[in-house]
């Protein structure tokens, strides 16, 4: 006795069961159902590294305003839209960057260029200038009362200083701030001079910029022309723990996760991370800028951070990743002095030497407006994707490569061949030293001159 | 920090505290478990746990890597992460499999004196289901020869006859799409990605139509064609023609990728392998050659056969590991890809020259004569030394030769056979695999599918130079290359200039953790308890020129000169010495020396 059977498919089972229903999909996972599966998906891969490359415009929109150059910026706590924005003609101009309007307009708000913003609190703005002047400004369209502003715009109050102020930082919760001029002041906003004033002992110097650090938030900390980076303690009144680098620093943010990580702003076209437990040396070290580093901020997320170089170019850069940042540029941009991510992470402002204030995409790829789930499937399966395959070496290459303005890759290119020599040098010269007698010193250890206590 | 606080106990009250130090103390004397009751833990964990929807429900699955060499923690967590995720998915695919519904075809006897090859296709039709037996037909046609080709979801099937008449059409519908006459010699046919297009292989040129019949191109460097194969992953149509030269075309861009002289006078078989897109060239002298198209000459050149080789076909049931040839003399053989030092199995096949073809799921077609015999699994493929028959699973006799085609449906149970007389479709049952995946190739697809996979097809299209004998080698790592730069171990290269990986082996760090297991098993191979070499043997292997050049080179270091390097060198070649000497004592069973009786008054 035979037993036969002969394969036969069941047509309703893989037919819509009524017209305009969705045909049924059969899946067999066996691996030999799927040749060369791993190919195809290198291919999707390479693809979806390609569409990324191909859909990243993050250029979204210029605001206007300022006659010169933008110097400082500030954004409002706690909100999306409200960002202050100072010039160096004087200029103050605060932004509701979600309208691209300008919520206030004051043109000459200080004698001489604005060299710090900083919000006070909801409806309260702190600016300070060159003409040795804090001034309190109310930005509302209308107060509470349902006046409007006065023509033309008056300061709250002004705080007289003895020195120009070179920056201003209030504290998170308390209504204090600190102002950076020749020495580190704290002022109470309902007094008329400054209640404390903190200096390192046997320092001289220009403070150039003085942040709060966001988590302690009675600790601050500066920076100076003295190479110097100093911490501060407003409950001791004193002055903690100071450092001298080899080159001074320009700009300085706190990290808004980590409380002890801070980010320093470099003139030797490099940013540093230090943990202020151990600043012998910093944690990483940032290197893509061909010029000295004017400007930085921290996400939010404290993952990514933005700076703004003296060689025209915005860069975002993933924590501990030195190499390699996301680079931005224009043709119209000029020196970028002063930058700062959006309380969402989602946006980068860059303020410049030509007047304007930018808005880029943080990533530059993504897409702005509602997605349907479909879409968002398919951007997840790409992300998955690149992340996948991105040691294959015609991937990265692809999310690799940037276009970069051409003085920028001369400069660069020269950079990277007087390292190159110098290194070069220094092992000859090893080389024919006696054995032992000069040992290379790793960078980050060479960053730090002295720690000063 | 936290833990020191939470171990003092600092923030209950003072006489709480003591009092659990002594219940502490009681409860366990040992300490062992003292993790158990840590309070910091205990409080933090509420706020800190993955929550329980979050948490695995079930232990890391077997086969996963635990990466405890791996220095680095983050690089550790996701390589761990990563191979237990591989594990799980493993895991789950075999899972998978309980949802394959569709039920295979299968003919069973019951005793050792039945025999499934007595059993004719009559029988078949009757037991077969309504919808099964109408794959059973007979096309008389005129016109030569026939060959026959089936889209990859084995809904439509083209048809050439050699006198040039030309259709494609649905058979399961019977709806016919093109009939041509086209007056001329026609040698092959084959669809292109779907069955929207099809080649021809006519007298003098290779020609494109699309389904409705119109001649869209004509492939002019391809002359005289005998054979076409299309490769769907790459778009790669491949012919081979009486001048001898291999030509693949693009078929999404258009251009003539590359051709292949192969130098071995006209070919007229051809068949691809479907799992890694390598081409299988029978020639006039018995060779069979494998081509890729990044190569000029072939990947493998095989004498398999003594006269011209009539068949070829790869098995793509095993991954491709199976190729089987025949001879215009009626041999037979199946070959092991992945060795090819002598055929597997060889049989005679009566009637001369056989065609062949492989099923989806192993049955080996082989149509000589007047009859096409059907060859299953296990017993083609395992090493048998003689020349016999192998068990035989159908027959069906065509008294129509010659045969000059046999070709098996995908996803069913069908076996076409081309002869000269028209086509005839058998019932093979277990030949076509039970289920599809509609993202491969759906026979139920509509007009919208079929247009979408042409779409992802093309998004999909892997590059021409990435076919190789290996398709796994992509997304593999790169051999690591055997030329350091080091000379004598030192380098002159500065250290912070070196490779990555030849910094860590300067340091001693390198992950070399696989070539040393390989090692260790060659050790156990070998060495261990293999029985020792005879006189001759060791004389033989005896390492001769060991350390010539060291040697050379200490004898022209001048004696009174202590030249560091020198010293170093001679070191450590004493100390090899001593190493072989006392692995020579060890050996002889002079480890510790022999005591005397009288030792035991020696003073120590």
């Amino acid at each position: 006795m035979v037993k036969i059977s002969v394969l036969q498919h069941a047509p309703a089972q893989h037919l819509p069961v009524r017209p305009g229903d969705p045909t049924p999909r059969s899946r067999n996972l066996d691996p030999l159902m799927h040749p060369f599966s791993r190919a195809r998906e290198r291919t999707r891969a390479l693809n979806a590294a390609k569409m990324e490359r191909i859909f990243a415009k993050p250029f979204i929109a210029a605001l206007e305003g300022h006659i010169d150059a933008v110097e400082c910026m500030a954004r409002q706590p706690g909100t999306l839209d409200m960002v202050a924005s100072g010039s160096w003609d004087g200029g103050l101009i605060v932004h509701d960057i979600v309208k691209k309007t300008q919520q206030m307009r004051i043109d000459v708000a200080h004698k001489g260029k604005i060299t710090g913003l900083a919000f006070a609190d909801s409806s309260r703005l702190l600016s300070c200038g060159v003409d040795r002047n804090v001034k309190l400004w109310d930005f509302r369209e209308v107060d509470e009362n349902g006046a409007g502003p006065s023509e033309p715009r008056k300061p709250v109050s002004v705080f007289p200083g003895k020195t120009a102020f070179n920056s201003i930082d209030h504290h998170r919760t308390d209504p204090l701030f600190a102002t950076a001029s020749n020495i580190v002041q704290i002022w109470d906003e309902t007094k008329n001079a400054a209640i404390s004033n903190l200096t390192f002992p046997t320092a001289s110097e220009t403070v150039s910029a003085v942040r709060f650090n966001l988590s302690e938030s009675s600790v601050l900390a500066s920076i100076g022309s003295d190479r110097s980076f100093t911490l501060y303690d407003i409950r001791t009144g004193k002055a903690e723990r100071r450092v001298i680098m080899q080159m001074r620093s320009n700009a300085l943010s706190w990290s808004p996760t980590f409380p002890t990580t801070v980010l320093l702003a470099s003139e030797d076209h490099n940013l540093y991370t230090f943990d202020i437990r151990a600043l012998t040396n910093p944690t990483q070290i940032y290197k893509a800028h061909v010029s000295a580093v004017m400007s930085c901020d921290w996400s939010p997320t404290g993952t990514q951070f933005v700076s703004g170089g003296w060689d025209r170019t915005v860069r975002i850069w993933n924590e501990g990743r030195g190499t390699a940042p996301e680079v931005y540029h224009t043709k119209r941009m000029q020196r970028v002095m002063s930058t700062m991510f959006t309380a969402d992470a989602r946006f980068v402002l860059s303020g410049s030497d030509d007047g304007n204030v930018r808005i880029w995409k943080a990533r530059a790829h993504e897409k702005l407006g509602i997605l349907d789930s479909r879409e968002r499937a398919a951007l997840e399966y790409r992300e998955r994707l690149k992340e996948k395959w991105k040691t294959d070496a015609a991937v990265s290459k692809v999310s690799r490569s940037r276009h970069i303005p051409k003085p920028v890759y001369k400069a660069a290119e020269l950079k990277r061949t007087m390292l190159d020599a110098q290194r070069v040098k220094e092992e000859r010269r090893r080389k024919h030293t006696r054995a032992g007698e000069s040992k290379p010193k790793a960078e980050r250890k060479t960053v730090v001159v002295t720690e000063q206590t | 920090m936290n833990s020191l606080f939470a171990k003092a106990d600092a923030i209950k009250p003072l006489k709480k505290r003591r009092k659990t130090d002594r219940d502490d103390n009681r409860q366990k004397p040992s300490g062992s478990k003292e993790s158990l009751h840590d309070l910091t833990l205990t409080s933090v964990a509420r706020n800190t746990g993955l929550p329980k929807s979050l948490r695995p429900t079930s232990p890391p699955p077997e086969g996963t890597h635990a990466y405890s060499h791996v220095k680095d923690k983050k690089l550790r967590t996701q390589l761990t992460r990563e191979s237990a995720q591989a594990a799980w998915a493993k895991r789950l695919v075999k899972d998978a499999e309980l949802l394959l519904s569709e039920e295979k075809g299968l003919m069973e006897v019951e005793g050792a004196m039945e025999k499934t090859w007595r059993v004719g296709q009559d029988d078949i039709t009757t037991s077969a289901g309504q919808e099964a037996a109408r794959g059973r037909k007979e096309w008389r046609l005129d016109g030569g020869p026939y060959r026959s080709r089936y889209t990859r979801n084995g809904r439509h099937l083209a048809i050439v006859g050699k006198s040039g008449h030309v259709a494609t059409f649905d058979w399961q519908t019977g709806t016919m799409h093109a009939e041509l006459q086209l007056k001329e010699t026609c040698r092959d046919i084959t669809f292109l990605h779907d069955h929207s297009h099809f080649a021809v292989a006519q007298k003098k040129y290779v020609y494109i139509y699309d389904r409705d019949g119109v001649e869209l191109h004509c492939l002019k460097s391809h002359i005289e064609p005998t054979r076409l194969e299309f490769l769907p992953y790459h778009w790669l149509l491949v012919s081979v023609g009486n001048p001898g030269y291999l030509k693949y075309q693009d078929t999404s861009t258009g251009s003539l990728v590359v051709e292949h002289r192969t130098k071995l006078g006209a070919c007229t078989t051809m068949t691809q392998n479907q799992h890694n897109a390598v081409i299988h060239l029978g020639h006039q002298n018995g060779t069979v050659t494998l081509w890729t198209p990044n190569l000029p000459h072939p990947a493998v050149r095989l004498l398999a056969h003594l006269g011209p080789v009539a068949g070829v076909s790869v098995d793509g049931s095993t991954g491709g590991r199976y190729m089987a040839t025949s001879g215009k003399d009626g041999v037979v053989k199946i070959w092991d890809c992945r060795n090819w030092n002598g055929a597997v199995r060889t049989w005679n096949a009566r009637g001369g020259s056989a065609e062949l073809e492989w099923s989806q799921r192993g049955a080996l077609a082989v149509g000589t004569g007047g009859s096409v015999n059907v060859y299953v699994k296990p017993a083609i493929q395992t090493p048998f030394a003689g020349t016999v028959l192998p068990p035989l699973y159908m027959t069906h006799p065509v008294p129509h030769r010659p045969l000059t085609s046999v070709r098996f449906c995908p996803f069913q149970d069908i076996l076409t056979i081309g002869h000269n007389d028209g086509l005839s479709s058998i019932l093979v049952p277990g030949a076509g695999e039970p289920n599809f995946d509609s993202s491969e190739a759906d026979p139920f697809e509509n007009k919208r599918a079929r247009r979408e996979r042409e779409v992802k097809g093309l998004l999909d299209k892997i590059q021409p130079d990435m076919i190789s004998l290996d398709p796994e080698f992509v997304g593999s790592l790169a051999p690591e290359p055997k030329l350091t730069t080091a000379i004598n171990d030192t380098h002159d290269i500065p250290f912070a200039r070196l490779p990555r990986m030849e910094r860590l082996r300067v340091i001693g760090k390198a992950d070399e953790t696989e070539d040393a297991d390989e090692q260790d098993v060659a050790d156990d191979g070998i060495g261990g308890k293999s029985k020792p070499m005879t006189k001759a043997e060791k004389e033989k292997k005896k390492m001769r020129g060991k350390n010539k050049s060291l040697k050379r080179y200490l004898r022209k270091q001048r004696k009174n000169v202590v030249d560091p390097t020198a010293v170093a060198v001679r070191e450590r070649l004493a100390r090899q010495r001593d190493e072989r000497e006392r692995a020579k004592a060890v050996s002889k069973g002079e480890g510790a020396p022999k005591s005397a009786a009288l030792d035991r008054f020696k003073k120590r």
